[in-house]
């Protein structure tokens, strides 16, 4: 818990709250402050909009420890604000409203526009009015009030404020507060602990929902390079962010895989079994990992032929790697991605063994792995958060 | 433009002039407080003692539950289906012959059938650590193969949702008339055209608070609910519990559309969990789970030929339509509603002498369906429209021509359609004539041949359809679903001081319901609105309601409200004649007062008398006194029949996808309107959902049968800028049937733009030789069909 | 949808920032206006043990011109730059750009340097400083470094940026009076992520030219002297030398095998060209 101090509404409020707590959830659940409604938590809706420092945020992605010292207005601080009175006498002669869901999010940022653009257009409006969706209106009797409403004002002089009022840089609602006590022991919340090995008892074949292949180059003849495929501890050594758990042999092989994607970090315990046919110098790598942190499993294999070149002094790799991951970190998809995760981890691969046979050590800075074929899907969700649609082929169309 | 009184025949209409009657364009009472912030949401209901849950949901789409591992020091706070002892799994039978069981366990037993299905539910003081004890549970977990593609699932060899059935259908119909006449015809359009599953986003999600009273030993259950009294009969067959000690609350409600129309295994879930622990317990759906795990809708195949003549006379229509009813059957409507709808509906307000549909309602490891604003209408209105534009072009015609010469003729109203729908009333043609003079299509035509200088193409597309609205008994027991809508009722009570107290058992989630009925009571008693309260959304205050659902509030708990006010302006009416020392035949309640010759005695002097000083009444008075409750229901109940017709103009960029609507003009008849700024309301808030449908929402699923939409960035909401300011143009032709010529027309304006706008998007890239048959028409597809579309002249050429 | 619980550290400048990130264990994240990381938080895709909350640094909050170029620290907001409070060597490139970035309540939070660091190849600044030849500063306890836009841009959500690194400051040069300039995307709804990004900085009179094609799944192509774009040279007549086949190839090469897709890039990258000839 953490002693956070703000204005909301005017009044001066001192509360104690997880830094984790929202500053929607804050003015709701702490201060009764129920006009603030959530519709999204991830910033897309607008339902959660208030004032800070008197422009709009978003409460659902701002922390309340974050807005220490700030002044926080929610709908229930407009309830005599001049702007505000007029854009509800519009809004209810306009019929802008009919759940009243996305109401209070929607005057704060009418009010916003109406006191920053006296000279919008409807089409204006329309763009101003964007990150408000209403499910109910058709935004009609929205747009007409607000429009109605900068005409007025404009049909009265009033000044506008160009910038919302903001004279310095920097996030709304940042800049008052004083630096955390560092001296003082943190106090660290005590993270859920880990729940128990959830290592799979049988390593299950599978139909792959996603197979991508590679091929790649290495100054090696076929034989060591068939036999480096066979030492699974320098293999493993060469799949950055693979740790092995247990002594591996080739029907189970127990490890980990720490997966980071950007600021995400994913690992997945799990467990391989090894197949080999030396007569075509192919093999597979078979396995199963869940990720106890996201809920989710995946599914992967590697499959390899080595190709003979140069008359026999290279050798060229084919692989195939085929996943399923399923589900929090399955439920986004974007095919493109994957590919450009699965050249840059393969070519680290290839690297690493190259390395490897030519007895230098492994570079082991990077946590991109083989079975993190995962993190493209990690990476795949936060794209796909960010409102891409689906790109390349693939299971979108 | 409106028709004018005229078309009020013999109706009713007593409040005269008030300008707050029936046809007041009112500004809404329930705005003030949903301005300030003073609404009240689920989420926002206090209670001392109150406890977060979150659900542990399944992460795979089709499995065997193996084990549920819950950490020891959560023990305490986890509930599995091993904990629900007594407790009932879901069922919603429908009585159609053939229809196949789903039973949908409250938490999942044995196996998971769809992702987000519930496994488990962990209580905490708040959310956030509640979601903290979910994250710690890990489930063991035998995947199974996934059911996603409903034409798959068909197929013999397909895996089973529910293995006891055989295979994936839990209903197939067959209805037909004469197919084999159209045959020869010499026009023959066949396509297949599909509708993408969706999720119906109001902005607030479902929201459960349940609380035990002890003294009424009465469980309470606050729930974002349009039907409250349907959740309490299905909680209290699951729960094994009598109705009355059941209470359904329904707060202000964010937004319905359908989504809140189903009994929740979470509903089940927090009541027994309140009931174990004696503590209220609260669940509010976040947009992950809705979106993940929550009912979903519209999610069509047609298999479709149209049999046509030259002059583009409609021969008939021959269709296999497919829809995936997700895995389980929903209570109250059930797995099959949609389907089966599809035959009755699909052809629509068209004539035709040939006619055959069958349908499958498939199971499939997705979410539920329940019945989305429009129902089956948006995705059959699709098909059929897509397909009257193709016979329009095979025949050479205009897009109009082909709707004029088919449509149903006024003088031929009341009119038996093909399928016995029974059209109360309407001039069809007109409204088509009056959509296409409105959008101008001659202008188009020209503009069109002249090019647009940006590169873009331009079309215009059109579609009408009809909304069966309010249809009630004779209908509804044909399904034989658990909910047969019987007399609507409403009570009315005349307060000490004068005031009106209306009871419904409709709620309102944005319909403007507090408003519109009070007009409704005004028209009856001349009371002035401000001076009506209506009451709803709760089992203990109102009467029994099947409740807000396909169109019905205004046709059903309007005319209950109605008949309520009459009875108790008569009873009114015979104190106040009293008062006046007058004959009652001799006076009239006007304007909220008894008249006679000798003078008026208002409606608060008698409200006064009866309560306060009853020394004053005549000895013969009724002894129900000032508060009646009466049940309505129309003269006929095979349902209002309102119908628009639509035209869209779009651009159309061939090398970026992207449909800009440049135009859009609706033509709709709703019968008399009770608030015309209301009904304009829904209107446009159905045109917005109608262009999610046909631009924007989708939820895919991957071959494992994993939703990949599960934010607001993935699925998208059409915003202000995707709406267009659309024009409306308003006919008024009473139904027969109803009290004050009333129709329902909540649904209609999410039916239409679909096929409207997929039609011009159609008209705009035909001369490139692309036709679009899916819904949502996005950007990728457009373009792809552009790429495929010149591929293919160039490998002709 | 509450994120797992973390500790929250205000550090008091950015000495204190940086030595907190040296100490974590890994487990770390800056936030500034947490307009991406929020989300992410509110998810559980991110679940870190602390977040240092950098909002509050005075040293982050400048925008200065110096030595022909604005400096612009990691904290300035899109909405800074949308309302002129920060000065403009790009005449109005960059304020163009910030005010169609999401939606108004996000720009009054978002922060050039959290929307760098995130590294979303479908974000505006990501392709538009790229466009713009700009740099990056990259602090931490052991110094600084400088580096190209596109250098720091490694693959879809991969910065540059080391353990213990965060964004300090975003160098801006001055575009030049005879420049043209052309942005466009394609987003499937206003204020949403773009799916296709092109930008144009074209200078005829120095026959000079640079292009990015962004918001594809990976790092931005940027191509700093695009001549083989336009036919080999650049010259008044750009806007008809622009040759579709070379950005298609462009595009193929960087592994985007959907044709449609590519068609969509193309065509958005024209008309930000068409754009700058206007």
């Amino acid at each position: 818990m953490t002693m956070i101090a703000l204005h909301v509404n005017r009044r001066a409020v001192e509360l104690s709250a997880e830094p984790r707590t929202s500053l929607a959830d804050f003015v709701r659940e702490r201060l009764d402050l129920t006009g603030t409604h959530l519709g999204c938590e991830h910033g897309v809706c607008g339902a959660c909009t208030v004032l800070l420092d008197g422009v709009p945020a978003r409460s659902c992605i701002t922390y309340a420890v974050a807005c220490e010292g700030a002044d926080v207005t929610t709908i229930e601080g407009l309830d005599a604000d001049e702007v505000t009175t007029e854009l509800r006498a519009a809004f209810t002669r306009e019929h802008a409203l009919q759940c009243g869901y996305c109401t209070p999010g929607m005057l704060v940022s009418a009010r916003d526009l109406v006191l920053r653009l006296p000279d919008a257009d409807e089409r204006r409006i329309r763009v101003g009015l964007s990150g408000n969706l209403c499910r109910c209106t058709g935004y009609v009797g929205i747009v007409r009030a607000v429009q109605s409403v900068i005409e007025a004002r404009r049909a009265r002089n009033i000044a506008p404020q160009a910038d919302g009022g903001r004279t310095h840089l920097g996030p709304a609602g940042s800049g008052r507060a004083t630096s955390s006590r560092e001296e003082l022991q943190r106090a660290r919340q005590a993270l859920a602990p880990a729940s128990e090995s959830a290592t799979p008892g049988r390593i299950p074949d599978f139909t792959p929902a996603t197979v991508l292949d590679q091929r790649f180059t290495l100054p090696h003849p076929p034989a060591k390079v068939f036999a480096m495929f066979d030492d699974i501890a320098a293999i493993a050594a060469c799949l950055p962010g693979v740790s092995l758990t247990a002594p591996p042999r080739p029907e189970r092989v127990e490890g980990s895989i720490r997966v980071r994607l950007g600021p995400i970090a994913a690992a997945f315990e799990g467990a391989a079994r090894i197949e080999r046919d030396p007569a075509t110098l192919a093999g597979r790598i078979v396995g199963i990992g869940t990720d106890q942190r996201s809920h989710s499993a995946t599914q992967g294999e590697i499959r390899y032929r080595l190709v003979p070149l140069e008359g026999g002094a290279a050798t060229a790799v084919e692989l195939s790697i085929g996943y399923t991951l399923t589900g929090m970190l399955a439920q986004f998809g974007r095919p493109g991605l994957v590919r450009d995760l699965a050249r840059r981890l393969i070519a680290e691969f290839a690297g690493n063994l190259d390395r490897h046979m030519s007895g230098a050590p492994s570079r082991s800075a990077a946590e991109l792995s083989f079975w993190s074929i995962a993190s493209d899907v990690l990476r795949a969700r936060l794209a796909r958060m960010f409102g891409r649609v689906f790109t390349g082929k693939g299971s979108a169309e | 433009m409106k028709e004018g009184a005229d078309l009020r025949n013999e109706r009713e209409f007593p409040s005269g002039s008030s300008g707050q009657g029936v046809g007041a364009r009112l500004p809404r009472k329930e705005d003030d407080r949903l301005m300030r912030g003073r609404g009240q949401y689920v989420a926002d209901i206090r209670l001392a003692g109150l406890h977060d849950v979150a659900f542990v949901r399944s992460p795979l789409a089709h499995a065997r539950i193996r084990g549920i591992h819950v950490p020891e020091h959560h023990r305490g706070s986890v509930f599995t289906a091993a904990d629900l002892v007594g407790i009932k799994p879901i069922r919603a039978v429908s009585g159609l012959p053939g229809f196949k069981i789903s039973e949908q366990p409250v938490l999942a037993t044995g196996k998971v059938r769809q992702v987000g299905e519930l496994v488990a539910m962990c209580l905490a003081p708040t959310r956030a650590e509640a979601e903290d004890i979910a994250a710690s549970v890990t489930l063991d977990l035998e995947e199974l193969p996934a059911i996603t593609d409903m034409l798959k699932a068909r197929e013999p060899g397909s895996a089973l949702v529910h293995e006891h059935w055989g295979d994936n259908v839990f209903l197939e119909t067959n209805y037909e008339v004469d197919i084999s006449a159209a045959f020869d015809a010499p026009i023959k359009v066949t396509r297949e055209i599909s509708t993408a599953r969706q999720c119906m986003s109001p902005l607030e999600g479902r929201g459960v608070v349940a609380t035990f009273d002890r003294r009424l030993d009465q469980l309470t259950l606050h729930s974002a609910a349009q039907m409250p009294h349907i959740t309490r009969s299905g909680l209290a067959e699951c729960l094994d519990m009598e109705e009355g000690r059941i209470r359904v609350i329904s707060p202000d409600v964010g937004g319905g559309f359908g989504h809140k129309g189903i009994l929740l295994p979470e509903e089940v879930c927090l009541s027994w969990l309140t009931m174990q622990r004696g503590h209220p317990v609260r669940w509010i759906e976040d947009r992950r789970e809705h979106l993940v795990a929550s009912s979903n809708c519209r999610e069509h195949h047609y298999k479709i030929t149209l049999y046509a003549d030259r002059d583009g006379t409609l021969r008939g229509i021959d269709c296999e339509a497919t829809v995936d009813s997700g895995a389980y059957s929903s209570y109250p409507f059930s797995a099959c509603l949609e389907a089966a709808q599809v035959a009755s509906i699909l052809p629509g307000p068209y004539k035709m002498p040939a006619y055959r549909c069958r349908t499958f309602s498939v199971a499939t490891n997705k979410c539920p369906i329940l019945p989305y604003r429009g129902v089956a209408r948006t995705g059959v209105c699709f098909a059929l429209e897509l397909m009257l534009d193709l016979v329009a072009a095979e025949a050479g015609l205009e897009p109009g021509e082909v709707r004029l010469r088919n449509l149903v003729l006024p003088e031929q109203m009341p009119f038996d359609n093909i399928t016995r729908k029974h059209f109360d009333s309407g001039d069809y043609p007109e409204a088509m004539r009056r959509a296409l003079a409105a959008i101008d299509i001659d202008s188009i035509r020209v503009r069109q041949r002249e090019g647009e200088a940006d590169g873009r193409r331009i079309g215009v597309g059109i579609s009408i359809y009809c909304e069966q609205a309010a249809h009630g008994t004779s209908v509804y027991a044909g399904w034989g679903i658990p909910m047969v809508p019987g007399h609507e009722q409403a009570s009315a009570r005349l307060t000490p001081d004068g005031g009106l107290e209306l009871r419904v058992g409709v709620h309102s989630h944005g319909q403007g319901l507090e408003t519109t009925l009070a007009q409704v009571a005004h028209e009856m008693l001349g009371i002035d609105v401000a001076k009506i309260r209506i009451i709803l959304g709760d089992t203990a205050m109102t009467p029994y309601s099947t409740g807000t659902w396909g169109s019905r509030s205004m046709v059903m708990a309007g005319g209950a409200v109605a008949t309520a006010c009459r009875e108790l302006g008569e009873r009114a009416r015979r104190i106040g004649a009293k008062l006046l020392q007058h004959d009652p035949a001799a006076v009239v309640l006007q304007n909220g007062e008894v008249r006679g010759v000798n003078g008026s005695v208002s409606l608060k002097a008698i409200a006064h008398t009866w309560y306060r000083r009853p020394q004053d009444l005549p000895a013969d008075v009724d002894p129900g006194g000032l508060e009646v409750t009466q049940g309505y229901k129309p003269v006929r109940d095979s349902g209002t029949f309102s119908y628009a017709a639509h035209a869209a103009l779009v651009a159309v960029d061939p090398d970026l996808g992207e449909v800009e609507i440049l135009d859009y003009v609706i033509v709709e008849d709703g019968g008399v309107l009770v608030n015309p700024l209301v009904v304009d309301g829904q209107i446009y808030g159905g045109l917005a959902q109608g262009i999610g449908t046909a631009l924007y929402e989708e939820m895919p699923f991957d071959a494992s049968g994993q939703p990949l939409a599960t934010t607001l960035a993935d699925y998208l909401l059409p915003g202000p800028t995707e709406v267009p300011a659309a024009r409306l143009d308003h006919m008024e032709t009473p139904s027969p049937y109803t009290q004050f010529g009333v129709k329902g027309i909540g649904e209609g304006g999410a039916i239409a733009p679909p096929a409207a706008i997929a039609n011009a998007v159609n008209d705009a890239l035909r001369p490139l030789g692309v036709e679009m048959m899916q819904s949502p028409i996005t950007p990728h597809r457009v373009v792809a069909a552009v790429l495929a579309a010149r591929a293919a002249e160039r490998s002709a050429a | 949808m509450k994120p797992a619980p973390f500790s929250y550290e205000r550090p008091r400048d950015l000495d204190a920032a940086l030595s907190m990130l040296a100490a974590s264990t890994g487990s770390a994240k800056i936030i500034a206006g947490g307009q991406s990381l929020g989300p992410m938080l509110n998810l559980r895709l991110v679940q870190p043990e602390l977040i240092v909350d950098i909002s509050g640094l005075a040293e982050l909050k400048r925008a200065e011109v110096s030595g022909g170029e604005l400096v612009l620290g990691a904290l300035v907001t899109h909405a800074d730059i949308e309302d002129g409070r920060t000065a403009d060597v790009t005449r109005g490139a960059m304020r163009a750009v910030a005010a169609n970035i999401a939606y108004r309540a996000v720009r009054n939070r978002g922060t050039i340097g959290g929307s760098l660091s995130h590294a979303d190849p479908a974000a505006d600044w990501v392709s538009a400083l790229a466009a713009l030849g700009a740099r990056v500063t990259l602090r931490s306890l052991t110094g600084a470094r400088t580096m190209a836009i596109q250098a720091f841009v490694v693959g879809a959500l991969e910065s540059a940026l080391r353990a213990g690194e965060i964004v300090e400051a975003v160098h801006v040069p001055t575009r030049t009076v005879s420049s043209h300039w052309g942005y466009a995307k394609s987003c499937r709804k206003t204020g949403e992520f773009a799916h296709a990004i092109g930008a144009v900085l074209v200078d005829p009179a120095a026959a000079s030219a640079r292009v990015v094609i962004g918001a594809i799944d990976t790092t931005p192509i940027v191509v700093t002297d695009a001549a083989e774009l336009f036919g080999g040279r650049i010259a008044a007549d750009y806007k008809q030398r622009f040759d579709v086949s070379v950005a298609d190839a462009l595009l193929t090469k960087a592994g985007i095998d959907d044709a449609a897709q590519r068609h969509i890039h193309v065509s958005v990258l024209k008309r930000a060209v068409l754009e700058a000839a206007a």
